[in-house]
């Protein structure tokens, strides 16, 4: 089970559970009106990580990416008995917990199983599917490797942080354990000879084996509980009214054992149409969705990044009276603690944190973080261009009757920016490359779709080949056309 | 009488702990012409940046037009000084724009000209310093005396009372300093009152109305030219005639 537990994600989970204490906006109020909610509203919210098949992926479904896999099998089955529309929210399997509690889904189907550690937080439904763990080896191997005892002075891979990787540590002597955070990185780490094995969940393993001709499966022996190879449907703590009522379908899936008879051989379908065509070609509309997401971002950011460091830089500059000195601290302030915190958690902090708020997208939380953050590290290349104008500049307005304000608008930043032309430049690729965070909060950029071409495809390097050229297209294109720009501003 | 255009009552001004200007009362009427002269140091230019609130007088008062600049808002500072031109040492245009656009720029945003009108506002404005034909340049292409006669036609574009000029030849070459002087004298002639701080002595003995000698934060002399360079009266101004007239 995937069971990936980050620091920096402890911290912001123990964060947004402060905020929520504080404020009274929350998702999970103390009386249980969970059900009536997702009736009142006609929609019910499953939060996935669909880079994990058979439980869910995206394929091309009719020519449109969406996500299948027979978590959202189940999904559907649980909308359905509620009589209302299943809509799937991706986002990285870290993130998930955090969406759940701050309501920005209903569910959370993501092979996750019910721990108790979890159960401190969210509340599981009954499990919907039982599994077991297999090895993943190369071919050629098979008779070398028999199960998990084989691997004696070899090493066995495994996601970072999941149960596989714990009790790959717990119950092997003399073997080493690798994690890394994809499985698409692991079985690249398999066919590379770096590690003999990967260990993972039976049906992953058999859709990877029957995807990849190099690939063999053989039986883990694992000595396990049934809580760690069992997989529950997660809800917001308190919601018993919608527990109750997820349980009844969860039961139905049981008795009628519509995983094993139904949903995992019409994932197993989707898998292949999906890799009938592994050609990067074929996912051309994968690739510019990305770059069109990647874009967007980054002008969005850096337009209003820049109005924000305009103004973050006068109020640094301010002086006199109390107001002034108020502001200038504030931006001061404002931009050590953005320059010191990274980009990363701030990303996180908008979706989450300012989500009890306002319920923003994703997309949007993605540009007003970037934007925040740029507004900061701009500010600065803004005010130390400002200081690289003649006083005289300034004098020479005045004299002539110019406001200060006026000053400032038509004689010194006109001059300030040609001097930090070549800063801003920068810090606009910069931007294309770093807006790739947001894959985190399940902004389908280049990264994040990269990552599903990956999944999708079992092909580990081609798809990062394709987006480290598509990220330089951008970039040079983006540096030719700002140079042209400096060449323009150039007078002397 | 005429009415004093500008008036300074116990001017004085320190920059920390010291003291530049000390005390200071003089007055300038209509169409006079001032030359300020006097020893590197002295606080030439601090005065004149004084009359315009550039420097912020430390005490004193400075009127002009009979309101007094030290005690309005802003606003009205940024008006009266429309209508007092300054003309820098260092000529100060603004490099990412032509010579047009350095003169339109203010009769633009302050007055709020069409651009038709700013532009042969211009175009007249220089004409009148002989540079019409460089009008599209940039000022990295100028010669020090055209940028400085640019920067007069910017001042002069804002139709001012008054003129001030802050060392308007000391950072040109020698050959140049004869074509900025003859467009000051040219507005002289016109009438237009203006107080110069300079070294140019030539200049002061025929155009001034009046030279103050200014040394040590005081204006030590107020006389005509002739009797000044002729019969100076204190011993400073003595020594500075001695140093400078060979």
């Amino acid at each position: 089970m995937k069971k990936r537990v980050i620091l920096f994600f402890a911290l912001l989970l123990s964060l947004v559970t402060g905020m929520t204490a504080i404020t009274s906006t929350t998702a999970h109020a103390a009386t249980d009106n969970s059900l009536t909610k997702v009736e009142k509203k006609g929609t019910l919210v499953m939060g996935t990580s669909p880079d994990y098949p058979p439980y869910e992926f995206q394929a091309t479904v009719h020519g449109k990416s969406q996500v299948v896999g027979m978590d959202v099998a189940v999904g559907k089955k649980i909308a359905k008995d509620l009589g209302v529309k299943l809509v799937v929210k991706s986002m990285s399997f870290d993130s998930l917990l955090v969406a759940l509690q701050t309501g920005k889904v209903d569910m959370v189907i993501s092979g996750m199983n019910p721990t108790p550690a979890r159960k401190k937080s969210v509340d599981f439904s009954h499990t919907y599917y039982q599994g077991g763990y297999s090895i993943v080896i190369n071919k050629n191997d098979k008779g070398i490797y028999k199960d998990k005892d084989s691997f004696v002075g070899k090493t066995i891979g495994a996601q970072t942080g999941s149960t596989m990787y714990n009790e790959s540590k717990k119950q092997t002597s003399g073997t080493k354990v690798k994690g890394m955070t994809s499985v698409s990185d692991l079985i690249l780490a398999l066919q590379s000879h770096k590690i003999q094995g990967v260990a993972m969940e039976k049906p992953s393993a058999q859709a990877y084996v029957a995807n990849n001709k190099e690939l063999a499966a053989i039986p883990s022996n694992f000595d396990l509980s049934a809580s760690d190879t069992s997989a529950s449907v997660a809800f917001a703590k308190g919601s018993t009214a919608l527990v109750n009522k997820a349980n009844k379908s969860v039961d139905q899936i049981k008795q009628q054992n519509l995983v094993n008879k139904t949903y995992l051989p019409e994932a197993g379908k989707y898998l292949k149409t999906n890799t009938v065509n592994t050609s990067m070609w074929h996912y051309w509309k994968a690739f510019l969705t990305g770059i069109k997401y990647t874009l967007i971002i980054t002008v969005c950011s850096v337009f209003f990044g820049f109005i924000l460091g305009v103004i973050l830089a006068l109020a640094r500059m301010g002086d006199g009276g109390v107001l002034r000195t108020g502001l200038r601290w504030l931006a001061t302030a404002y931009v050590e603690f953005i320059r010191g915190t990274p980009m990363m958690v701030q990303v996180m902090f908008v979706y989450f944190g300012l989500g009890l708020i306002v319920n923003l997208p994703a997309l949007t939380s993605g540009i007003i973080a970037i934007s925040l953050n740029s507004g900061a590290y701009v500010a600065e290349y803004i005010r130390g261009g400002i200081n690289s104008v003649d006083s005289g500049q300034t004098e020479a307005a005045r004299s002539l009757g110019m406001s200060g304000g006026a000053t400032m608008r038509y004689v010194v930043l006109p001059q300030a920016l040609k001097n930090i032309w070549p800063s801003l430049g920068n810090e606009f690729i910069t931007l294309i490359k770093d807006s790739s965070i947001v894959s985190i909060i399940g902004v389908s950029e280049l990264i994040f779709q990269s990552n599903i071409v990956r999944s999708d495809t079992y092909r580990g390097v081609a798809p990062i080949a394709v987006i480290m050229v598509l990220y330089f297209i951008l970039t040079f294109t983006a540096s030719r056309i700002l140079n042209y720009f400096e060449r323009r501003m150039q007078h002397d | 009488m005429t009415k004093p255009i500008i008036e300074v009552k116990n001017l004085a001004k320190s920059f920390g702990k010291n003291d530049v200007l000390k005390d200071i009362t003089e007055q300038v009427n209509p169409g006079q012409v001032i030359v300020v002269i006097g020893p590197s140091g002295g606080g030439k230019s601090t005065f004149l940046r004084c009359l315009n609130l550039l420097e912020t007088p430390t005490s004193g008062e400075v009127d002009f037009d009979g309101q007094n600049l030290t005690t309005l808002d802003t606003k009205k500072v940024n008006e009266l000084r429309e209508e007092m031109g300054m003309v820098f040492q260092g000529f100060n245009l603004f490099p990412n724009m032509t010579v047009l656009e350095n003169i339109k720029l203010a009769p633009m945003k302050v007055k709020h000209l069409d651009d038709a009108a700013a532009t042969k506002l211009a175009h007249e404005l220089l004409s009148q310093v002989n540079l019409d034909d460089h009008a599209d340049a940039f000022p990295s292409s100028l010669s020090g005396g055209q940028a400085q006669r640019v920067a007069i036609a910017r001042a002069l574009a804002m139709n001012p009372k008054v003129m001030l000029f802050d060392e308007p030849t000391s950072a040109l070459d020698p050959e140049m300093v004869g074509e900025v002087l003859s467009v000051m004298q040219e507005l002289a002639n016109q009438g237009m009152t203006m107080v110069v701080v300079t070294h140019e002595m030539g200049f002061a003995k025929s155009v001034a109305d009046k030279v103050w000698f200014m040394a040590d934060g005081y204006i030590q002399e107020n006389n005509t030219p002739e009797e000044f360079f002729s019969n100076p009266q204190t011993d400073r101004a003595k020594d500075f005639l001695s140093k400078i007239l060979m």
